[in-house]
């Protein structure tokens, strides 16, 4: 349309009609028509995330590290089932079904499973939700760029605010798979981005995404989460467009009972967790770690330790640790 | 001519191109062992196995002409095997992102472009993330909205031990 307009204008058509209907295209073209198609892309993402058939080779990179993973998805009516396989140093394997995630760690011989809530809504980020993005993020369309043998298109979102990362979807054209996802921080530089070296499209067999390993006598954690009321625990101001999403209790390595809320705005999410802190310890001093988009906060409060991971801003995990907050309950 | 060969490989050349590329490839000294390199390095991203028995030695030769930011890891003595292959294919994978992901570039070695290194807020202290980390990712990690655009990938952060 926008081609077409000035194409009529040069070639000495233009009348006042056609300077307007130009001038309409390129104010439309910059206002509206690119975070519509940009919500239409991340609904294409969305849906082959969760039709398509694959199995591929990606690069995880983050800070001067980068490792190498191979994914398989199969899909038949019964649901679907993928395989993660760490391909770069310590073996590791996470087998995921519809209701069960199994992660293999064969070098102490542990499968850890977490089961899959009965709250179908979340995690998934639905396609009703996804127009809500725009709450927050910037939507527009980018490059286009081949990766790994597909047409990709790009996908661009800014955050609103410093709160929150910036993302650059590449999505094949075809199928709408997702090639490769960079991360940016608010200053514009990337912080970790997965990138698939190689990808084939269909083809899956069952077979494809049995575990590798025998693990019938290993050690089984399972995390027993389960929905809960964590009784008196809160922020005392969210973060702003993070919202809590849901609250559960669950078991870590070593059976205790841990709490863990989870706030999102949609698109990144940041878990709490709690746990009571053993009494012959030293008072936990606060430090904040880092890996990739990934911060973990730690610091003690009410005589708990309280861990906060999120794919954030390391300012934002931080500013959800402090405001954490126990009130006995009444 | 590494750019041209690499061009080449991702089938972006035309034919007359790719003609005058395979010859310049099958000929020159620099061009062939881009040849080599790039297919040992998708050799390796690919899982392909088994490595010809040159393969490490290839790749610490490259390794040590080359600048890298990969620094190396503690090695266990019982996971050494495996853990060669595995660094073997890191650095594979380090210079293949480098030369997929930021192409097209200038005539050079393939170098990774750093990733911004994370600051802290001010007043917190930085602490390296504990092995201990990863039970939490784990749990994290299922909650995530991305996991619906991007299925299990993100389950790749964990920490490793060799770190």
């Amino acid at each position: 349309m926008r081609g077409e307009a000035v194409a009529a204008a040069q070639r000495g058509l233009a009348g006042p009609a056609c300077i307007l209907a130009l001038l309409f295209a390129l104010g439309a073209g910059a206002a509206q028509a690119q975070p519509a198609e940009a919500l239409a892309w991340m609904r294409r993402i969305h849906d082959a995330t969760q039709k398509l058939s694959y199995t591929g080779t990606f690069v995880y990179q983050h800070g001067d590290r980068s490792e190498s993973s191979r994914i398989t998805r199969y899909v038949d009516q019964r649901g679907d089932i993928e395989r993660l396989e760490m391909l770069d140093g310590v073996p590791r394997e996470i087998v995921r079904t519809r209701d069960v995630v199994r992660c293999y760690l064969p070098g102490s011989r542990v499968v850890k499973i977490e089961r899959r809530t009965r709250d179908r809504s979340f995690p998934a980020l639905l396609p009703e939700r996804i127009g809500a993005l725009a709450r927050h993020y910037d939507l527009a369309l980018g490059e286009t760029r081949r990766i790994a043998g597909f047409d990709c298109q790009s996908i661009v979102l800014t955050p609103k605010d410093d709160l929150r990362y910036g993302y650059r979807l590449y999505a094949d054209a075809k199928t709408g798979m997702l090639l490769k996802a960079v991360i940016v921080d608010p200053s514009g530089e990337r912080v970790e981005q997965f990138t698939f070296t190689q990808l084939a499209i269909g083809n899956v067999t069952r077979d494809m995404v049995r575990p590798r390993h025998a693990s019938g006598k290993w050690r089984v954690e399972d995390a027993a989460a389960s929905p809960a009321r964590l009784a008196g625990w809160g922020l005392s101001a969210e973060l702003p467009g993070f919202h809590k999403v849901f609250e559960l209790k669950r078991r870590m390595t070593d059976a205790k009972p841990v709490g863990q809320m989870v706030y999102s705005d949609g698109l990144a999410a940041v878990s709490v967790f709690i746990e009571p802190l053993e009494a012959r310890r030293g008072p936990l001093s606060p430090g904040i770690a880092s890996m990739g988009a990934i911060h973990v906060y730690t610091r003690e409060v009410a005589n708990h330790r309280v861990t906060v991971v999120g794919e954030a801003p390391a300012a934002s995990v931080q500013r959800i640790a402090n405001a954490v907050e126990f009130h006995r309950p009444q | 001519m590494k750019t041209r060969i690499s061009a080449l490989m991702d089938g972006e050349l035309d034919d007359r191109s790719a003609r005058e590329a395979i010859v310049t490839a099958a000929r020159e000294g620099e061009a062939a062992e881009a040849w080599r390199t790039y297919h040992l390095i998708s050799d390796a991203m690919r899982g392909a196995r088994p490595l010809s028995g040159e393969f490490s030695a290839r790749v610490a030769e490259r390794l040590a002409a080359e600048p890298t930011v990969l620094a190396p890891g503690r090695v266990q003595p019982a996971a050494r095997a495996w853990f060669a292959m595995s660094a073997a294919a890191s650095v594979a994978a380090v210079a293949l992102v480098g030369w997929v992901a930021f192409a097209p570039q200038p005539e050079s070695t393939p170098t990774p472009v750093p990733l911004a290194q994370v600051k802290p807020a001010p007043g917190a202290v930085a602490v390296p993330m504990p092995v201990a980390a990863n039970d939490y990712l784990l749990a994290h990690q299922a909650f995530s909205p991305r996991v619906s655009l991007q299925g299990m990938a993100p389950y790749v952060r964990s920490v490793s031990d060799e770190r």
